[in-house]
């Protein structure tokens, strides 16, 4: 059927199982992974349940995530909101992180011979180091430096959010080469873990939600890495070179954007879910107008979480025919995470007090869900990336 | 005639309630989440301020200050903190039901509460369902001598040390609000465990089942006591813990327009942004809205006992929840990702002002809006 939001049968069959899973044997574990900060123990045992490949990197040979015909990023959607639904505590214990695939964007084939092709082979944790203290949506504004010093690369400075940081084997940290050069001179670097002058500062912040996410504070001090670190720079061979890859960094955080606001949707779809069969249980107590006013709450969110998904839908179809569009993954990550905030609160005011209660996992969830419309640009952000697709570079 | 002016009372009380936020109260905020209760030396300055036990001289306390002394007193106290804020005015609410509408008896034993900084009472009001003071499903019945309350009681504080607990609920006979004091340990009253909520830990919240027999010298005021009288002063107390909202969703406007002013990005402060400041500037106005209609309704409230102010309270009190909600929100999404972590305040804020809105919400008042 063409113009048609209708997933095929079999990505829809493949998310339905992965969404039962998550919430069957992942939720319960919800309340123990953000009270302890961390991933249950036996978090690899839980992943074993699963009835699906998930792409697992510390099981590769497990499978990966099927193919389907409605596209790879699609079912990136599909598959990031129904993990999701479970809990948050699920997805980050897949994957590696997201370090190799920025080697993978912005490596030579070397680079990616020796840094990403190993990650996708034997599985592996590596993180990506961006933001720092003193920024976070101005990406121009790195600070961090890595100044030449004979057959090194010698990086200074601090890096925070680095989720994963603190146990990744590689950190891929974005730093200015000349602060002249303004966002030209911004590259990227590999960092093995263990490297002298590579510090742990704080492995994991203190955090309102996702708590179970490892986001470290980074310091790097007088710390020295090889020249061929540098991603996208052939020190033998110039010519060879890649380019400096700023761009691309933030081409490939564009593009996990709806991701992002998949994640948002799994959560707040979880809420109205819980909350449902609470309250019609809970009808009596309501007036016969309250009842109807919370039945038209529970139909008006979900109607806007379905408008989420359509922008969503909207965005990555862009990336998978090869002509991604960065204002239409801004508006998906504009719309959803936002609106996720409001569904989960309303499911919690439609409670009352039981639904702040540490009893269920609505408060976790609106702590959880803050995050979204923060991170891999706020939601202020995608508001002027979408506005200049309307008055260029006037919107601000 | 308009005389937007406070009286010297409510300029003064301001003032200090202002002070102690400033000083006790928002420096204790995260001992006090941690911890779940009010630290001790908090507690004690706070209580001899006098400003959270409105309990009439006669009976040991400082006076009752006025209704408006006491909004201002509310909202300044969760400028703080709400959980601190919360905690001390709760307390508070029942010295003022009993000083307001109990008998003799009821009321000399308010000495307690003004004279030892150890008590801790609480009014159980809420119920959840969008459910008003009028509406409320705990019957409170007499029969003969005695009096029979059941229900149950959700967002109450100190649940399972309120000494006395004073619940409120209707007559089934009648449909008037009735309220009773019970003790510290009365036979029938259950404590649902609660394992801890989104903010507010000091608090202690819970939820309170009741099954209650007690003599009719516990129904507040007796027998005869005035239903309008006792509906408006509860009402009352919904008001001022909508004003602690409005006090937290200011100081969150003002400490992430101050973030806002230092914070560069793009080459200049993010405050020059509108999609920053706008959201901001939004809440003051609301803020202000919420503030004037706060006190425009609990003067309503006050000139008229025994009318029927449900709508206007109702309006009132889910409009302040909701810009309370929204500013605290913006606070952290001005401050990004340093807004999310704990180095600051405005995420305790966040969790606070959706705790305090959850207690008193109905969906009559504040449909879902679909609106991005």
């Amino acid at each position: 059927m063409s113009y048609s939001f209708t997933l095929s049968r079999p990505l829809q069959d493949y998310a339905r199982t992965l969404r039962e899973w998550s919430t069957t044997e992942c939720r319960p574990y919800a309340r123990q992974a953000d009270e302890q900060k961390g991933r249950p123990e036996n978090w690899r045992e839980i992943l074993d349940t699963a009835p699906i490949p998930l792409g697992r990197a510390d099981k590769p040979e497990l499978g990966q995530v099927p193919t389907f015909e409605d596209g790879d990023w699609i079912t990136k959607l599909a598959f990031y909101e129904a993990i999701n639904y479970g809990d948050v505590w699920v997805h980050p214990t897949l994957g590696g992180g997201i370090g190799d695939l920025v080697v993978k964007a912005l490596g030579t084939p070397k680079q990616v011979a020796e840094w990403y092709d190993p990650i996708q082979q034997r599985g592996g944790a590596t993180a990506f180091a961006l933001t720092e203290p003193g920024f976070g949506s101005d990406t121009s504004m790195v600070a961090t430096t890595a100044v030449r010093d004979n057959d090194s690369w010698v990086v200074n400075g601090s890096k925070m959010y680095c989720t994963g940081g603190a146990f990744a084997e590689y950190v891929v940290v974005f730093a200015t080469v000349d602060k002249e050069l303004g966002a030209r001179g911004i590259n990227a670097f590999v960092v093995p873990r263990g490297t002298p002058g590579f510090n742990v500062v704080k492995e994991n912040e203190d955090k309102l939600g996702i708590r179970s996410w490892t986001t470290s504070l980074l310091e790097f001090d007088d710390c020295a890495i090889p020249l061929e670190n540098r991603l996208g720079w052939d020190v033998d061979h110039p010519e060879n070179s890649v380019g400096n890859g700023y761009g691309g960094a933030l081409g490939a955080l564009a593009f996990n954007r709806p991701n992002m606001a998949a994640l948002a949707i799994g959560l707040a779809q979880a809420s109205i879910d819980v909350v449902t069969p609470i309250l019609k249980g809970q009808q009596a107590g309501f007036t016969p107008q309250r009842w109807s006013a919370v039945e038209r709450d529970l139909e008006a969110m979900n109607a806007t979480l379905e408008r989420g998904r359509r922008i969503n839908y909207l965005a990555q179809v862009t990336v998978d025919r090869g002509r991604p569009s960065r204002s239409l993954a801004a508006a998906a990550k504009g719309f959803a995470p936002e609106t996720a905030e409001r569904v989960i609160r309303r499911c919690i005011e439609l409670l009352g007090p039981e639904g702040v209660s540490k009893e269920l996992l609505l408060e976790k969830w609106y702590r959880d869900s803050k995050i979204m419309d923060i991170f891999e640009g706020s939601g202020q952000v995608q508001r002027i990336i979408v506005g200049r697709t309307l008055v260029g570079g006037l919107a601000g | 005639m308009i005389d937007l002016e406070p009286d010297e009372e409510q300029v003064e009380i301001a003032a200090l309630a202002r002070s102690i936020a400033d000083e006790l109260v928002a420096p204790s905020a995260r001992d006090a989440e941690y911890a779940a209760a009010v630290p001790d030396d908090v507690w004690l300055k706070v209580f001899e301020t006098g400003l959270v036990m409105p309990v009439a001289e006669e009976h040991g306390g400082g006076g009752v200050p006025g209704p408006l002394a006491l909004l201002a007193i509310a909202e300044n106290l969760g400028h703080g903190d709400p959980g601190i804020a919360s905690a001390a005015l709760w307390h508070a609410h029942a010295a003022l039901l009993v000083g307001a509408h109990g008998t003799a008896e009821q009321r000399s034993a308010l000495t307690r509460l003004a004279t030892d900084p150890g008590a801790r009472s609480a009014v159980a009001l809420y119920e959840g369902f969008g459910r008003g003071p009028a509406e409320l499903a705990t019957s409170v019945a007499v029969e003969g001598d005695q009096v029979r309350v059941r229900g149950r009681k959700v967002g109450v504080p100190f649940a399972a040390s309120a000494d006395p607990l004073v619940v409120v609920g209707t007559d089934p006979a009648t449909g008037a609000v009735r309220a009773v004091v019970l003790p510290h340990g009365t036979a029938g009253v259950t404590v649902v465990a609660n394992p801890g909520s989104l903010a507010l830990d000091a608090t202690q919240l819970g939820a309170v089942d009741l099954d209650v027999t007690v003599p009719v010298s516990a129904l507040l005021g007796g027998p005869d006591a005035d239903p309008a009288g006792l509906l408006a002063t509860v009402q009352r107390l919904r008001l001022l813990t909508a004003s602690t909202a409005v006090g937290t969703a200011l100081r969150a406007v003002e400490y992430a327009g101050q973030y806002a002013t230092g914070r560069i990005a793009f080459g200049r402060p993010i405050a020059s942004y509108q999609g920053v400041s706008f959201p901001l500037a939004e809440a003051m106005m609301r803020i202000e809205a919420a503030r004037a209609e706060l006190v425009d309704v609990t003067n309503a409230v006050v000139a008229d006992p025994g009318g029927d102010h449900g709508t206007a309270v109702g309006q009132a009190v889910s409009y302040a929840l909701a810009v309370a909600v929204q500013a605290t929100r913006d606070g952290v999404q001005t401050l990004g990702g340093h807004g999310f972590i704990k180095d600051h305040p405005v995420e305790l804020w966040y969790r606070s002002a959706a705790t305090l809105s959850a207690l008193d919400f109905d969906p009559l008042r504040d449909p879902f809006q679909a609106r991005l």
